[in-house]
């Protein structure tokens, strides 16, 4: 499948390219990606990159490269992701330090849920949040998402998740 | 969509019906050649190979699917492997049952992998990055005519870095 753009006023939602590789490699080896395992070396985030992309060819759905709609610099990482393991899909966001501070988080997560809801006719919505993580928990909060227990990960032990409202009552 | 057929075998694009045979192969031992093994877990492997097909949509080019002519059925994978961090594109292979080994499939496919390489996609060279223990891969490689290149760089220091010989070069 061809990974769809969806575009909200300031960014762009779109495949990931090798271009954006530099930018990705240098989010994932940086302290922004400790409540995700992190840091990265640049051979696994090339891996993830291109994980990334084929997460779309096996489910149908994943996450965009969220690029600023004018430049086209790479912002974050949000989307759909549903790997093995994983209860449902999750609503993910990720953003590099280029985007902070700038609501770039929730503008394309709120697109991205909009895309779920509007396009998939997904009903409902988690995002998984390291305890810890008080500005995701924040943006989860500001969404609408309300906490709703954790599953058990076999190698990453328990995730807690967040449940977003449901199509009609996004606020 | 990109398809290579030799005389036994149709080489495509990896695709989200071969994650079951792909991680059955990844948690096995021989899968530790490739980044699996018994220790690794089927969230690994399938990101793995979510890779795998990512790499297509990322470089445009990437590792084929073997499939067995009439049957269809899916038996290991060759082809381009070229994360950021690898010195030059590899050639990698891994056959995904013992049933597989000793039958001439991975020569037979591999062999067409590097016409593809070298006339298709115009590489000027290719090397195969094997682990030194990986005994059936060292003469897999000798096989196909590849002869070391001790001089050249490496992901690994452990590596030996085997180079192909590309028909259209006269030495």
């Amino acid at each position: 499948m061809l990974i769809p753009t969806v575009t909200t006023d300031r960014l762009t939602l779109r495949a990931p390219r090798e271009s954006d590789l530099p930018a990705f490699a240098a989010f994932r080896a940086s302290d922004r990606t400790s409540f995700l395992g992190g840091p990265f070396d640049e051979t696994d985030s090339f891996k993830q990159l291109c994980a990334i992309a084929g997460h779309w060819q096996i489910r149908g759905f994943g996450r965009w490269m969220v690029a600023d709609r004018t430049t086209d610099e790479p912002l974050g990482v949000v989307g759909l992701f549903f790997p093995v393991h994983w209860p449902e899909p999750e609503l993910a966001w990720s953003v590099f330090a280029a985007g902070e501070g700038r609501g770039v988080a929730h503008e394309s997560a709120c697109a991205a849920r909009d895309y779920a809801y509007d396009s998939l006719g997904m009903t409902t919505l988690i995002s998984c949040i390291d305890p810890a993580n008080s500005r995701s928990i924040a943006l989860a909060r500001r969404m609408g998402a309300t906490p709703d227990g954790h599953f058990d990960h076999p190698r990453s032990g328990a995730i807690h998740v967040w449940r977003h409202p449901g199509p009609g009552d996004t606020p | 969509m990109t398809l290579l057929v030799t005389e036994h075998f149709t080489l495509r694009r990896p695709q989200a019906s071969d994650l079951t045979p792909w991680t059955g192969f990844y948690l096995s031992e021989r899968g530790a050649w490739n980044g699996g093994g018994r220790d690794s877990d089927e969230g690994r492997a399938w990101r793995m190979f979510a890779a795998f097909i990512g790499h297509w949509e990322i470089h445009g080019f990437g590792p084929f699917v073997i499939e067995t002519a009439g049957t269809g059925s899916p038996v290991g994978m060759t082809g381009p492997w070229f994360p950021a961090s690898h010195p030059e594109p590899e050639i990698l292979w891994n056959a995904w049952s013992t049933q597989t080994e000793g039958t001439g499939t991975m020569a037979e496919a591999t062999r067409e992998v590097l016409r593809h390489v070298f006339e298709d996609l115009q590489w000027t060279t290719a090397v195969s990055y094997v682990d030194p223990g990986n005994t059936r891969s060292l003469r897999l490689a000798e096989r196909l005519g590849a002869t070391v290149d001790a001089d050249a760089p490496r992901p690994h220091p452990d590596d030996r870095v085997l180079r192909h010989p590309n028909p259209g070069q006269r030495p």
